[in-house]
């Protein structure tokens, strides 16, 4: 009996380490600040299967190589990017939760371009969500596989070629575009959180009557 | 004459030698134009299994029969018809189902195709729900938000859960049939060139 | 019992490697340069450093009896190396190609080699005596993408190619007054140059990364990037093939392949593990792995106390260190050899990838 229990408390902190913590968190918070009618777990629940099949689905497009192009003499490019021959793309994987939050992966022969649709639930969301995306892109150069501009209807872009994955672990790549899936989120809803205690905050001493 | 922009003018297309003109559909011979009313016929059919309780039956008859051939419209029939399937088979049932199927002479092919479908599924509603969402957006933008400007309660007005539950059960079904397919079906979806 | 001998020769990428006959001299590609390294005691110590190249190295050949070395690369160019008082000597071929070349191999009879290319075309390769220099025919029909691999039949005359337009071929790359007339086999009976003898579409039309013939070259199997493996046997000369067995796996694609016997073949690829398949025309199957899993060394070290578990999360801010893969190979493996034979059947193969790491495997 006692050993059972024991393994139960491990297994409990193994779990933690995982996405749903945080993710959880943020689901009923949102959940209940917003559609109070739908019961909180029906969120997170769908979550974790949305993540699961972007890991999968990334998994099986990085399978890169090292690729010469066959239309400019001597280059190396990306063939998602120059698209200069057919025949070396691949068809592209739309991976979806709801119409607001969404995963296009176009994968090729060297390289793969992964466009995220960040959930924007209202008008403050969407505003944080350009602001934050655009701080981001601007400091591209400092996080190597982000794209400086997104894929059209996208919030923003990865762009992953065989160089990345030679030089790091795919798994690991996965793990950070997954990791940054459920951090902007809850990035946002903190920003957001925060700003409306800030506009009330400033409402009502602007609003304070003079005594 | 001169209004011709000649440096906009990809050079590499009017090469027929060019590899930028790779044609494409030499590398599906097999695959046999199929009408759009062949597509709805068995779309009929179909239905008749599922009310027989023969699940397996009918998501097997579809997903063998996928035409790869049909235009736009037949894919976009049949790709209803996988969903209703999909959608009318419990959670539970699900891998045994699969598991069946799995093990059947040419199960590993079947998948395959059913694998695509949930790709295609999660790509339709996305694109169908597109197009409805950004004239909503730009609706909210352009008409002035009186008293609700930040506010945090009309949010997500748009169709209910925005298509959610149909996601989850794509999600569903494409977790499971990672199980047991691996990831080797999913860059079968990316490089067969023979789309549903 | 399958056991591996790892050598971790540096962090880069191996784009290919060859052993020289005795085994005692490796020749790795790395970045622009070949480097050759040689056996001393258990371990491989860098000797010498091929330099030449100005691009990616994609392909490397030591020719067993001769020791020549043959190169390629991302440049368009080719070069045969071979060992003089004063290191090794470069000779550039004659490729006549505008774009990279992708692999090489020699043939068998180390008469020729076959360098595949983006440009379409398969350069092959022989010495023209009176100008002294290396000449390249072209295979050039019907290749409509990047040549991906070459491999030869053992009678040096026929050559087979995977290509990123989804088909492996087999060719004739007979030439006159270099070549002895080949005997009539299973392949076809008259066989001028760039005569066609099976082109095969990969089932999904995906990439062929791999292909070899069997040990006896009566069958040709090759490897597609959508995790496929296929087996062919042809039915004769200008008859449709005998069998097309075609095995979908589960497992992430496979790059290149060796056959172990006339049943039993090996490939490796994405999955960054070797994975032995056996069968025969009436089907194949995928019986295993090579590696075994759990094994000592990568489990004992990382026990589950609770102190390396808040350690863990102390250092990392997470519970298990995750950056190791349970394999051998951290990476992408590139490229499978065979390295030593028993009686007809191989049992021992070479691996090496992305990682740095070349691997000997015992079968």
């Amino acid at each position: 009996m006692g050993g059972e229990h024991k393994n139960d408390v491990q297994s409990a902190w193994f779990n933690r380490d995982s996405n749903d913590g945080a993710s959880l968190q943020y689901d009923a918070c949102i959940t209940q600040s917003n559609k109070p009618s739908e019961p909180p777990h029906k969120m997170s629940q769908s979550l974790r299967p949305y993540l699961q099949c972007v890991r999968s689905s990334l998994i099986a497009a990085l399978s890169l190589s090292n690729f010469a192009s066959q239309t400019s003499e001597r280059h190396n490019v990306p063939e998602i990017e120059a698209a200069s021959s057919p025949e070396v793309l691949l068809n592209p994987l739309t991976v979806s939760r709801n119409e607001n939050e969404r995963v296009f992966i176009e994968p090729s022969i060297n390289s793969v371009r992964v466009s995220i649709k960040i959930k924007q639930a209202d008008e403050i969301e969407h505003i944080l969500v350009h602001k934050f995306t655009r701080f981001l892109t601007q400091r591209a150069e400092a996080f190597f596989i982000l794209r400086r501009k997104p894929v059209k209807g996208y919030d923003i872009s990865f762009l992953i070629t065989n160089f990345h994955t030679e030089e790091m672990l795919k798994h690991k790549l996965v793990d950070f575009i997954i990791q940054f899936m459920e951090e902007v989120d809850k990035e946002i809803s903190e920003m957001k959180l925060f700003l409306n205690a800030r506009a009330r905050f400033i409402a009502e001493s602007f609003l304070t009557p003079f005594d | 004459m001169s209004l011709v922009n000649y440096r906009t003018i990809n050079i590499d297309l009017l090469d027929p030698e060019s590899s930028a003109n790779f044609d494409l559909s030499t590398l599906t011979p097999s695959v046999q134009p199929v009408s759009t009313s062949d597509v709805q016929t068995l779309a009929g059919q179909i239905p008749q299994l599922l009310r027989g309780g023969d699940t397996e039956g009918a998501l097997r008859g579809a997903l063998e029969n996928a035409p790869y051939g049909a235009d736009e419209k037949g894919k976009e029939t049949h790709l209803t018809t996988v969903t209703e399937i999909l959608q009318s088979i419990r959670q539970a049932d699900m891998s045994p189902l699969l598991q069946r199927i799995y093990r059947s002479p040419n199960g590993p092919e079947t998948l395959d195709v059913l694998m695509k479908y949930l790709y295609k599924g999660m790509a339709s509603s996305s694109s169908s729900s597109h197009s409805t969402s950004t004239t909503n957006s730009t609706n909210k933008q352009i008409t002035p938000q009186a008293t609700s400007g930040f506010s945090q309660i009309h949010a997500r007005n748009v169709g209910g859960d925005g298509g959610g539950q149909a996601m989850s059960v794509l999600l569903s079904w494409h977790e499971k049939v990672v199980e047991i397919a691996g990831a080797g079906s999913i860059s079968r979806v990316m490089a067969d060139r023979r789309t549903v | 019992m399958p056991s591996s001998e790892v050598h971790h020769l540096f962090h880069h990428p191996i784009a290919d490697h060859s052993f020289s006959a005795d085994r005692q001299t490796l020749a790795v590609a790395r970045d622009n340069n070949v480097e050759l390294y040689a056996r001393s005691g258990g371990k491989f110590a860098l000797q010498d450093e091929l330099r030449g190249h100005d691009k990616t190295v994609t392909g490397v050949d030591i020719a067993p009896r001769s020791g020549r070395i043959v190169t390629c690369s991302q440049d368009r160019n080719a070069y045969v190396w071979e060992p003089s008082p004063s290191g090794w000597k470069p000779t550039l071929v004659l490729l006549r190609i505008n774009r990279a070349a992708t692999s090489v191999r020699w043939s068998p009879s180390e008469a020729k080699f076959a360098v595949g290319s983006g440009a379409r075309v398969i350069a092959v390769c022989y010495f023209e005596e009176e100008n002294n220099w290396w000449v390249s025919k072209h295979l050039k029909k019907p290749i409509r993408s990047t040549v991906t691999s070459v491999s030869w039949h053992p009678n040096s005359v026929l050559l087979a190619a995977g290509s990123t337009d989804g088909h492996a071929r087999v060719f004739s790359s007979f030439i006159k007054g270099v070549d002895p007339r080949p005997e009539p086999s299973t392949w076809g009976e008259r066989l001028p140059f760039n005569t066609v003898c099976g082109e095969y579409l990969n089932g999904t039309a995906g990439w062929v990364h791999g292909c070899a013939f069997s040990p006896r070259g009566d069958a040709l199997a090759f490897t597609a990037h959508d995790s496929s493996i296929t087996v062919v046997y042809p039915g004769g000369p200008d008859q449709p093939p005998k069998a097309v067995v075609s095995v979908g796996t589960q497992v992430l694609p496979l790059v290149s392949l060796v056959w172990t016997s006339e049943s039993e073949i090996v490939a490796a690829g994405y999955d960054c593990e070797a994975f032995k398949f056996r069968g025969d025309e009436q089907g194949w199957e995928l019986t295993g792995s090579v590696e075994s899993k759990g094994r000592p060394g990568l489990t004992d070290q990382r026990e589950e106390s609770a102190l390396n578990m808040f350690r863990q999360m102390d250092l990392k801010g997470k519970v298990k260190d995750d950056t190791q893969l349970n394999t051998v190979h951290q990476n992408t493996i590139s490229t499978v050899r065979s390295y030593a034979e028993n009686g007809g059947s191989v049992s021992k193969f070479t691996t090496s990838g992305v990682d740095g790491r070349v691997v000997v495997w015992s079968l």
